[in-house]
């Protein structure tokens, strides 16, 4: 596909020189510090309880900022130096680009979560936690938070693409996340907001226990459809920018 | 006529309600240098754009190497280089990483990275951030960047701008080496002719989008000559006599401004003159040089 394979090797090379291997680690970093200093090692479900705390702040706040600032960095070496235009005289096609730009954002968003992951095995293990892992429950979480982030990634990398600004497409992600510390307690519009998602598929929710609160009553299913429905939507429109920009 | 590596059928693009480029053909064969001239904004990095496939025509065609560029595309900037405008790079890498990272897209062996660089005798500097580099340095990496993949044709879109005089040179001494060594076409944009008339065989002028001239540059070279003076030493009645064989002319700076003739038209006025009795001082021919002509199509979109 135009390119696609040879436009992602050439990506590698250009992150791998940039400071952005720092930026995976502050989510995570972060957790483990919320992680530490809360108290949960004495409730009958250890590392559910750990994961709910420790991946708080980072499913509402940081995986839908991250998911703007990779998709702006990885275009602004390409709007400062004039990136676009050399790479686009390549024999590559734009949907090659486009796809390998979005495949790079979804992988570091994958990286955070695997790391986040890492973090809370560390804090379990610091903690001396005895409980066996409940695999599944943070399988679910962690998946669940990367597949919800997907949507505001191709949002974000659209944006990015089309504005050469670092700035602009950041403020308008901040702009749409910050809202979550309300959203997603609504039971009326959490399930259809898109930057709520990422916190209301890392929680353990409904089918856990029963409990839960607000949106997170809805079942695993429906915010799926929120979130399918806005990545067709954000990656199409996206896609289809990308492939008529001017040059 | 040789094959057209390039040519251009009555292309248009349109911004707004203002055409950037208007009816336009370009021929280019193959290797030659050809120059492509015009004052600033008149259309020619537009132009560019469009070669390359960075934006669309909003009417007419282009083909490159004989092929549609709309349905070749992959297959033709294969074998195109090219640099827009400024050099693109990536400032946080050095300019071996810079040319690695096209080289894995053009999937061309690694040992063409050494080659190019030395080329453009950057091998030295290879191995420093390119944020660091001089803005010639910068624009020698862009071209090295340009021959990495082999290509047949070089576009290069006012590759000397903002260079030093010497910058210039070794520029210009690259570009001139391309076709001989290489056998690579190039397409050279500039604003300056002074700069392209040194190198280029072919030479387009375009203004306001639209081409005014597009032919060799010896023949723009013969548009330059325009009329000759004679320095005699009684100008009034000598001028009076020249009026009287039915020529048109005028004082100038103490001498005769005369119309082009022909040789033995000069030659037979000269004789008149000395017949009667004037003294000739000196013929010259007047060449206009080669920017009073690029300025006079510019300024009035062709040759009167």
């Amino acid at each position: 596909m135009g390119g696609y394979f040879k436009v992602l090797s050439s990506e590698r090379l250009k992150m791998s020189r940039s400071f952005i291997v720092l930026l995976l680690l502050v989510s995570p970093a972060v957790a483990i510090l919320i992680g530490l200093l809360s108290n949960v090692s004495q409730t009958a479900m250890p590392w559910t309880h750990l994961l709910l705390t420790m991946s708080m702040m980072h499913a509402m706040l940081f995986m839908p900022i991250m998911s703007g600032i990779f998709a702006a960095f990885i275009c602004r070496y390409e709007h400062s130096g004039g990136g676009w235009k050399q790479l686009l005289v390549l024999p590559v096609s734009r949907t090659g680009v486009y796809f390998a730009k979005y495949t790079v954002v979804a992988v570091m968003l994958a990286i955070t979560q695997l790391l986040l992951a890492g973090a809370v095995f560390l804090v379990g293990y610091i903690k001396g936690f005895h409980a066996p892992i409940e695999w599944e429950v943070m399988l679910r979480s962690l998946l669940g938070g990367w597949i919800a982030c997907l949507p505001l990634a191709a949002l974000q990398l659209a944006v990015s693409m089309m504005w050469s600004s670092f700035a602009a497409p950041l403020a308008l992600n901040v702009t749409f996340t910050i809202p979550n510390i309300l959203v997603a307690n609504s039971s009326t519009y959490g399930p259809f907001y898109p930057w709520a998602q990422p916190l209301l598929a890392t929680l353990p929710g409904s089918e856990m226990d029963g409990g839960g609160f607000g949106a997170l009553n809805l079942p695993f299913e429906n915010l799926m459809i929120t979130v399918v429905g806005s990545f067709i939507v954000f990656f199409t429109f996206g896609w289809i920018y990308f492939r008529m920009k001017e040059v | 006529m040789s094959e057209l590596v390039i040519q251009t059928k009555d292309l248009n693009k349109k911004y707004g309600g203002r055409y950037a480029v208007r009816h336009l053909n370009l021929e280019i064969a193959r290797g030659e240098i050809y120059g492509f001239l015009g004052p600033n904004g008149a259309g020619k990095t537009t132009t560019i754009r469009m070669l390359l496939g960075l934006i669309r025509p909003t009417m007419g065609s282009i083909r490159i190497f004989g092929q549609d560029l709309k349905k070749e595309k992959m297959n033709i900037l294969r074998k195109v280089g090219s640099l827009v405008e400024y050099p693109s790079n990536y400032g946080h890498l050095t300019a071996t990483q810079n040319l690695e990272a096209v080289r894995r897209i053009l999937d061309v062996p690694k040992s063409r990275i050494d080659e190019v660089l030395d080329i453009v005798s950057l091998t030295k500097e290879a191995k420093r951030p390119v944020k660091g580099y001089s803005l010639g340095m910068k624009q020698r990496l862009g071209i090295a960047t340009a021959l990495l993949g082999n290509p047949e044709l070089l576009i290069l879109d006012e590759p000397t701008n903002g260079l030093d005089p010497e910058g210039i040179h070794e520029i210009r001494e690259l570009i001139r080496s391309m076709p001989k060594q290489h056998g690579i076409t190039v397409l050279v944009s500039s604003h300056l002719l002074s700069e392209v008339e040194q190198m280029a065989g072919t030479v387009g002028i375009i203004r306001e989008g639209e081409m005014v001239f597009q032919d060799t540059i010896s023949n723009l070279q013969q548009q330059a000559s325009g009329g000759f003076r004679l320095v005699v030493s009684e100008p009034q009645e000598a001028l009076h006599l020249v009026r009287g064989h039915g020529y048109a002319g005028q004082l100038e700076n103490g001498g005769l401004s005369l119309e082009q003739l022909s040789d033995p038209e000069v030659a037979l006025l000269v004789k008149r003159l000395v017949d009667n009795n004037h003294a000739i001082y000196r013929v010259e021919e007047k060449r206009r040089t080669l920017e009073d002509i690029f300025m006079q199509v510019i300024e009035q979109g062709g040759f009167q």
